[in-house]
Formats: C-alpha cells, structure tokens, sequence
C-alpha cells in the first residue's frame, strides 16, 4: 500500500514530528515499501479469530489503595528542561482547547 | 595492576573465589573496569561506566565476606546493564540525543534484584535507539562493534550488552528482547542469551518499547550463569501489572538432567527460508545431531503462521511503541529545542531533532498503523495473527518439549551493511519474534563457528510458558555436548 | 434575558441535551494507578511519582478501589455491568498529560445501558422524567495548568505556563447520558441528582467548585414534532448547577435565534462564560481527533464474576430516593421535608439517629429542628452536622422536653442556642436555668386571676366582644410567670375564666 506524502505529513502531525520535506519524501517511500510487505497479513482469512493483546491469560490484576512515597519534588524536577515555583514550565499554548 | 585474567572465570566461579576469599569483590571489579578501559575504546560496549556504583558494591560484598555472611548469588559478579533500565546515580539515555542528560530517578526491579544479589553495575549498555534495530548502529552515541570482527556489527538492539560480555568486560550483563534484540545480538557475538516468558521478569523500569512483547532477560558466557541471573531477576513485582503470579523454579537443579528422552522439535520450515545461510543450516542440524546423539527424541515440525511473524510485529511494535514514546515531549525530561514559538512548536521540533531516523520511521509506521480507518486492517489483523501463532506453537508443544531453531539467519554482518535498508535488517528477527508474539521462552546457544568467517552461530532452543527449566536443561545439554570455545580474538590478543 | 426566553423558545423547539459528567473518586486514599495520595490543591507537584509524571519505564497499576466504585456508581444506576473489561489508550498529546495518552475505557466500559429517575418541578407540576445512562467508564485525570501573564489566568494571551501534576492520575469516572434531557431544569435535576447519589455512596465529594464534579453538554434543538436531530454543540465549564442551566438556557436560546433567522448552527465546542452570562466558540485546531485508540498492552483485561458484583451490590447504600420514600411513608414527613432530609447522607444519618432517640412518632418535630435551627446552625458556623456540637442525642432530647411539655418552643430555642456553646444535655440546661415549664393548672389560674383582677377595663371590653384581646391577656400572664408556663394551659385558663 502507497503513502502519500499529505498521508506521511497528517500521521506527523499526530505523532507531533516536525519534519523537513526531505523527510517527509523519504518517509512516503520507505513506509510505503515496508506497508508493501506488511500488507500480506491483510490478506489471511482471520475471520472469528479473536484478537490476542497478552501471551499469558492473566485477569484482574490491581493493587489495593495504599498511600506509597513518591517522589520528593526535587527528584520530580531533576530533569526538567525548565522549571519555576516547583512547576513545569511550558511556553504559551496556541489555538488549544481551554480546559481540554 | 588489576588481574585481567578474573574476567575468563564464570559467574559461578568468581562468586566462589570470593565466598573462599581467593579474591576480593573489589579485585573482580577492578578486573572489569582495567577490561573496560584496555577494550571499550575500541568495541564501544558502554555509554556510561560505573566505577564508582561498582566500587561501593564491591566493598558491600568484601564487608560480607569479612563478616563471614553468606553471600548472595551472584556476589561479586560484574554486570552490564542495558541503557534502557533505569538506575539511580546513573542516566538511562536509551541511547537517544533526547535522553542523552537523562538522570535516572527511580530503579529499574530487575536491575534492583541484580544488585540485590551481589552483582557490581561496571556500566550502562549501548543499544539501538529505544531498542529501535538489530545492530546496534541506531544509536545517537555511535555503534557497538563486534568483539570477533571490529568491521561488524555485535547484532541489537542490545548490542552493548552482548558486545561486553563477549568481550570480557562484564561476566553478565541484562538486555532486552522486544523480537530478538537479546538472542540475536547473543547469536552474533557467541553469547548465551536468553528471552524469558513474557511476564516472567518485571518491566517495571524498563523503558518501553513494545509493552507486550518486552522482557528483560540475561546474557552470559554459560548457560549456567544465565540461569543464576534468571533466578535473580524472575519473579512477580507489584509494579508491573503484566508480571505474571507463577512460582519460579530452581533453574540451577535442571541443568544436569540431561536430554535423554527429550522430545526436540526440528522447525524445518524456518530452515527452508529465503535468506537463511548455509551455515547457519548446518548448525541447526549439528544441534540436532547432538541431542539425538545425547538420548533426546528428535522430530521435525513445522510452524506456517510464523512466517507472517514479522508482519504482525512491525504493525503491534511500532503502534505500542509509537504510544510510548509520546512522554518524550521536552516537558518533564529530555532533550527540547531552545527557541520554541509556541508549545505545539517546543513539543514537534523537540521530538523531531531528539529522535533519530530509525525511531522517526517506527512512530510514524505505528500511528499510521494505529489511525482511523486502519485499525482493523493492521492493529487488529496483527492481534489475530498472535492469536493463530500462538495457538500453532501450542500444538507443537504437545508433541515436543523444545523447539530448535536458528536464532539469526545469518552471522555477524558488516557495519553499514544494511543500514540503508530497513526491510533487510527487519529480516534478522525473522526467528525471534515468533516467540515474542507468543510470549514464549527462548535461549540462544552458541553452535559454532562459520567457516569461512569465523563468526559465532547460534542456535535458538524455544519451550513452553515458565518452562525456563526444561530450556536451561536442553541448552546446558546441548552446550557440553558442543564443547565450543568461544573467546573472541580480540580478547585472546589483549 | 435567555432564560426569560427559554419557555417562548421551547413552545416551537425541542432541545435535545445529553451530559457528559466527569467525577474525580476523591473518597479513595490513592491515586489511579500508583500510591500517591488523591487530595485537592497542595503545592504544586509534591504528590508525584514516577507513574503519575510518565517517567520512562514506570507502568501503571489499577487500584482496585476504584475498580470498584465505578461498579457500584454502575449498580447504583442500574447499569449492566461487564463481564469482560478492559482499559484502552486514548493518545493525544497535551502539556498536562503525562504520558500524551490518556489511559481510559473505549468499546468495554465496565457499566453500560443503565438509567437514572429525576423528579423535576414543584408541587402539582413537578414530574419524574427516566434519563438513560449509556455509560460509566474508569479514566485518570490529568495534571493542572497555571497561566501566566495576559489576562486573569486564561491561556490565551499568556506568556507562559506551569504544569502541576499533583492531579494527574486522579481516578476519574466519566458518565455519558442518553439525549433523553429536554429542558435546563431537568439538566439541572439531573445532575443534582446524581450528586446526590455518589455523595450517598461515598465515592466523591462531587465538589462542582473545586472541579472534582464536571459537567459538560451536548445541546441541539428541532422543531417541535421533528424526529431527526439538529446538529450540537458541546458546551464545557459549567462550574456550579445554575452555571449548566444557565448555560443551557441560553445555549438553545441563542440556537433558535440562528434557526429563526435563517442560519445553522455549527457543530463546535462553546465556553460557558458566567460572568458574561454567554457561551462562545472557542478557537480550536483544525486537526480533527484521531485518539489512535487500543488495549492498554500495559495492563490485563478484566473478568468480574456474579458473585464478585453481586458482593459489590451488597455494599448498596440506601439510596436518597429511597430514603426519602421511606420518611414520608414510615415517619409520616412532608415529601419536600424528606428529600432535604434524604438527599444528605450526612444529615439523614443525624436525623435517624435524633428519631431514634427521641421515637419515631417525633419524627416530625425532629424533622423540624433538623431542618430549623439545626440547619441555621450549621449553615451560621460552615461547621459539618457531625462535629457542629449537637448530637442526636441532645436533639432528641429537646424535642422530647418540648413534646412533654416541660419547656415551651420558645424556651427551646434558648436551650438549643445553649447547648451550642455549651455542650450540655438540654435537661441539664433546663434544670440549671430554672426553665421547666409550668404546666399545673392551679397556679395557672392564681396568675390569670391576678392579671384579670389587675385589668379590669380589657375584661370589660372583651365581654363586649374585642375576643382578640386574649392573645393580650396570655401575653401578660406569660410574663407574669416569667415565660414558663405552658402556653397551651395558659390560653385555655384565660378563655375559660373570661367567658365565666
């Protein structure tokens, strides 16, 4: 199945990747051929076949609702490219839902 | 002078040595550390080394030792760890520019329960980006050699982690195996690797690739040593909701039970495929020869589904991993680009310039494979093919205990060789990831030498859900039987 | 102006409304799917761990807790509950999202198809109208953002933003309703309702406030007789329930007013802006929503047994509806007494204390002072019925005093804004203060006598026939006893002695 280079810029922007048009050129072809060996798994009859997430058949697994340490804030903050008051810091948002 | 010469004795060994005080855990890791800075220039094995992490182990196990405690398992034991677990005091950079100053902030369980029994952390692994790649070349911090052949890749993604223990510079390190990036790099460098049951080891501090085909697992010079580290790290963690209630038996008392009467399942279709070496043919077959000749029963199977493998993995990998690797937005850690307009702008061009081309390629093929309209075709065609692997597997365990493949269809290749080529190098899993899909156990053992080349082969021996025991049993088996040594040149000449 | 306009609107249009309502579990100890404590405010990223922030290689756990709340809000409404379940990943990126995906439910929430009964209006127009339920399902709530610079806090125009993730991973249940809503009041009931019911169940303090309830609308209108849906819009920020009616008034008000004069309405998402008392679009992306959603491969399925849920329905509260049914049948309350009453947990539980006490055939004067001064009280001090300072016991007890007729109601009043500050037993106070009330007729009568002795011209002139002197007369003979006698006596002594 062929990509389209509109296809290869709408998925980066889903995936929020910048990409330069040489990239976005690249891309079409290479996913384009690899879609083009992939795409055999459409064609097997998988008809009433249940779909497997997990190897293993194990359900119910939770925890009980106990309060445990996290993290002091200096360690939550270690590696924040930017930070202030003990938040994050991010710059404006533009066009986003408000409250989203 | 640090005695070099303690990196040739096993795990199980040196453990030994220190209990009887023959050595000090400080000697081991200074032994390490003198084989990391004599080599690691060369072979590039690490991204960080931990002197000062294997160190303070050290001195824990010699206080032991003067204190006349006995000592855990693995006391003493230089190990690797793969950069994609984290380990406080260390930065786990996933061999990625957007992780590249990335301090850990919590510790990964398995690597907690390495330490926990004895091991000296001597460094921090390289890999292919998040686990992205079957040679190790993927990696923002340039690539890992192999220690047989400098020109060649050591196989990945966890080729640091196969290239150390190869080369001496760690006894056992861990890696992590998504479709083979622990056998494949084991089969490449002439290591013992193991891929354990899905669910089997915890992944809690594992940074994700895939969350339903990782699992950390051991490599290791001997089968033996790759048992005691299994043994380590195996059981159930509360923080990870996929590792599995099972108990986890004693590895150690399976391995001299031999194979006689052994049902082995040749997969003679997997051999028949496209692009599989002559040589690595010959090995499978000199594996079979050699349990039949140890009392095993040897028949041959075939597993069609398979082959449709790889299709399934390279739509669930890339979509779970195109899903993981949303967190890496500039925000909280990691790399962000300095002049960012906007958040929208800080978030795309920090992904952008911080991922490389590799991980680029698989988080657009998993949100395309994930997008509306193509679910079905390819997220859930692929689960449905899980469903079909599983089941074929599930019937050649009724007629066999282990299953015998090749692990790489072909030896160690060149550096560069096929980076241009991303189809090509999908292929070198073409083996391993059937037992990811299943969530089945696999090891791979070394099974010679290429002729012409002089390249390790390994053979990949599969076995049920938790049955780890009956796959150390067979590989233990088969190993004696082979009586290879497999010391690399480069290791013999230094 | 919109809701004076809303009843003319809703003569020619049907509004067809259906509410999404997101409520945080802030009854549970922890969070979603790690153990940092679930609490409100805090400085700013201090109830964090690895899972909550999306550090690298950290995995979600279930809390079992949660798991079941969200089963009992299903019971509780009647929902189907599933037998198989499962948590998806809904991925989009947002800055106070850890992980840029949301762990959520899609096509296996854990309740579905379940239905809610709302009693709308007062007396002889009040009606119950069923809303169906479509679905319950279990999520994590995200982190929070402050804006700074530009104006009041809002995101456009400011410079920059902090993100605090002490919220993020908050258990949150999300209930969709059918389109079965037809008028702002019943959004209104609805929700009122609804809180309710998960006050009574204990999963949340459903504090529209401090937003761990939110209530978000979907709105259309058609004209009346129309079987096809107009299109919707969804409104958000609601923060309190005369916000959503509010909203939705003038929501559907402001729909007509396009229909009338010949425009569409535009399927977009609209902000509630109280202050301005209107909705407006807000600018949003032009990429459309594609959440990429599958089973969350990080944890493993669901499968709940009848026995665990039927042990699930066993922890059933009683519900307010219930409740209220059962005051007004067994305890002989008014119906709108019952259901202030009822629809408290809190108070419901003082209420059937005090009766208990006191007897059930009080059950009416101590519906009154639960409602009175008791009510007055709490609401003066803020203070929470169970630690305002008066027990069940102490009320019961005064209204028995009352009932007995060893005090008067007005005396009552001083003992009960005594035994406030005090702590004491009303009959200690009583005692203490002299107050029991004279209820022996002879000495009664000395004092009437007295007073009438005293006045003869108003004697006079109630013989005449001014029989609205007696409350005078009761008035003087009140205060000749210092307020302690028996009103009822006193009345009854007075008329009798005049008409001799």
């Amino acid at each position: 199945m062929a990509i389209t280079e509109a296809e290869v810029r709408h998925v980066a922007m889903l995936a929020r990747l910048a990409l330069t048009d040489e990239q976005v050129q690249h891309l079409a072809r290479e996913l384009s051929s690899i879609l083009g060996h992939i795409d055999e798994i459409k064609a097997l009859d998988l008809a009433g076949v249940e779909p497997t997430a997990h190897a293993f058949p194990v359900r119910n697994v939770m925890r009980p609702d106990e309060v445990r340490p996290g993290l002091p804030r200096d360690l939550a903050l270690a590696n924040a490219p930017e930070a202030r008051d003990g938040a994050f810091v991010i710059p404006r948002i533009v066009g986003a839902e408000e409250g989203a | 002078m640090a005695d070099r010469t303690l990196m040739h004795m096993t795990a199980a060994r040196l453990r030994d040595a220190i209990a009887r005080r023959e050595v000090s855990a400080r000697e081991v890791a200074e032994a390490a550390l003198a084989q990391v800075e004599a080599l690691d220039a060369r072979v590039h094995a690490f991204n960080q080394v931990t002197p000062d992490l294997a160190l303070a182990a050290a001195e824990r196990i010699d206080r032991m030792v003067a204190a006349g405690e006995d000592l855990p398992p693995l006391a003493g034991v230089p190990a690797g760890i793969k950069d994609n677990m984290n380990l406080l005091g260390t930065r786990t950079t996933c061999s990625s520019r957007i992780l590249e100053n990335y301090e850990s902030v919590y510790t990964c369980t398995a690597v907690q329960r390495l330490l926990d029994a004895g091991a000296l952390p001597i460094g921090k692994c390289n890999m292919d980006e998040f686990a992205f790649g079957s040679s190790t070349e993927n990696s923002a911090f340039g690539p890992t050699r192999n220690p047989w052949d400098l020109e060649r890749v050591p196989g990945g993604s966890s080729g640091g982690s196969a290239a150390a223990v190869a080369a001496r510079m760690a006894t056992v390190s861990l890696g992590s195996d998504t479709g083979g990036s622990i056998r494949q790099p084991g089969a490449l460098t002439g290591t013992v690797a193991v891929k354990p049951t899905y669910g089997r080891v915890s992944r809690y501090g594992l940074v994700a690739f895939a969350s339903s085909l990782d699992q950390i697992g051991p490599f290791a010079r001997t089968v033996e040593d790759a048992a005691l580290v299994l043994q380590a790290i195996a059981g159930k963690d509360p923080m990870d909701a996929t590792s599995v209630d099972e108990p986890v038996s004693d590895y150690i008392a399976a391995l001299d039970a031999g194979v006689a009467g052994l049902r082995v399942g040749v997969v003679t279709d997997m051999l028949e495929l496209e692009g599989c070496a002559g040589e690595v043919r010959a090995s499978v077959e000199r594996a079979a020869k050699a349990f039949a000749d140890l009392g095993a029963d040897v028949g041959e199977v075939e597993l069609p589904m398979s082959r449709h493998g790889l299709s399934a993995y390279y739509i669930i990998g890339p979509a779970e991993a195109s899903s993981n690797l949303a967190r890496f937005d500039g925000i909280r850690y990691g790399y962000r680009v300095p002049d960012a307009e906007d958040v929208l702008d800080l978030c795309m061009r920090s992904r952008a310039e911080g991922f490389g081309t590799e991980t680029i390629r698989r988080v657009m093929l998993g949100t395309y494979a994930l997008s509306a309209g193509y679910y079905d075709a390819y997220y859930g065609q692929a689960q449905k093919t899980r469903t079909l692997i599983m089941r074929e597997f599930a019937e050649a365990f009724e007629r066999f205990d282990v299953l015998l493949t090749p692990t790489s269809p072909t030896v160690a290749f060149k550096i560069g060789e096929k980076a241009s080529d991303p189809l090509a190098m999908y292929l070198s899993d073409v083996y391993t990831i059937p037992l990811n899909l299943a969530g089945l156990p696999g090891i791979s053992v070394p099974a010679g030498l290429c002729e012409e080349s002089g390249l390790p082969i390994g053979v990949q021996i599969a076995a049920r859900h938790f049955d780890e025991s009956t796959m150390f049993r067979a590989a233990a088996a088969l190993e004696g039987a082979l009586g290879l040594d497999m010391t690399p040149p480069l290791v013999r000449e230094t | 102006m919109a809701k004076d306009r809303l009843a003319g609107v809703l003569e020619r249009y049907e509004a067809v409304i259906g509410l999404e309502i997101h409520t945080e579990l802030t009854s549970l100890n922890s969070k979603m799917f790690c153990g940092c404590p679930v609490a409100f405010g805090g400085e700013p990223n201090t109830r964090v761990c690895p899972v909550c922030l999306g550090m690298p290689g950290a995995l979600p756990v279930p809390n079992e807790a949660a798991v079941e709340a969200t089963v009992l809000a299903g019971l509780a409404l009647d929902c189907e509950i599933a037998r198989f379940s499962q948590f998806h990943r809904k991925n989009y990126f947002y800055p106070d999202m850890p992980k840029n995906y949301q762990i959520s439910q899609y096509d296996l929430p854990f309740c579905t198809n379940g239905r809610l009964d709302v009693e709308v209006g007062e007396g002889d127009a009040a009606y119950v109208t069923r809303i169906g339920i479509t679905r319950i399902h279990l999520e994590e709530d995200t982190g929070k953002m402050i804006h700074v610079g530009g104006a009041e806090g809002r995101i456009a125009g400011a410079d920059f933003s902090l993100v605090d993730f002490n919220r993020a991973g908050t258990p949150l249940i999300e209930l969709v309703t059918e389109p079965d809503i037809r008028t702002p009041e019943e959004a209104r009931r609805f929700a009122q309702t609804l809180r309710t019911i998960f006050l009574a169940l204990g999963i949340s303090d459903c504090s529209m406030e401090e937003g761990s309830m939110r209530v978000d609308a979907n709105v259309s209108i058609r004209p009346r007789g129309a079987s096809e849906f107009g299109t919707k819009a969804e409104v958000k920020n609601m923060n309190s329930f005369k916000a959503l009616h509010d909203a939705l008034a003038y929501e559907i008000v402001r729909q007509a007013d396009l229909l009338d004069s010949g425009g569409r309405v535009v399927q977009e998402t609209r902000h509630w802006d109280a202050g301005a008392k209107r909705t407006s679009a807000l600018r949003s992306k032009e990429e459309a929503h594609d959440y990429r959603y599958f089973p969350e491969p990080d944890m493993v399925p669901f499968e709940f047994t009848d026995e665990w849920i039927e042990s699930v329905r066993a922890k059933l509260p009683e519900l307010p509806a219930a409740r209220r049914d059962r005051y007004v049948s067994d305890l002989g309350l008014p119906k709108q007494d019952a259901r202030l009453i009822a629809d408290d947990v809190a108070l419901s539980r003082f209420f059937e204390a005090a009766v208990q006490a006191a007897g059930a055939s009080r059950a009416k004067p101590v519906a009154n002072w639960v409602l009175g001064e008791l009510s007055a009280h709490l609401n003066a001090t803020g203070a929470a019925v169970d630690e305002c300072g008066v027990s069940p016991a102490m009320l019961a007890e005064l209204v028995v005093l009352v009932d007995d007729g060893v005090i008067s109601g007005k005396q009552a009043k001083e003992v009960f804004a005594e035994m406030v500050v005090t702590g004491e037993m009303p009959g200690a106070i009583v005692e203490r203060k002299g107050m029991r009330q004279v209820s022996d007729e002879a000495a009664i009568e000395a004092a009437v006598r007295k007073v009438l002795d005293e006045n003869p011209a108003e004697v006079s002139s109630y013989r005449a026939g001014k029989t609205g002197l007696v409350g005078w007369f009761v008035g003087q003979v009140m205060r000749e006893m210092r307020g302690q006698a028996n009103p009822a006596v006193v009345n009854e002594v007075v008329r009798r002695l005049l008409e001799q």
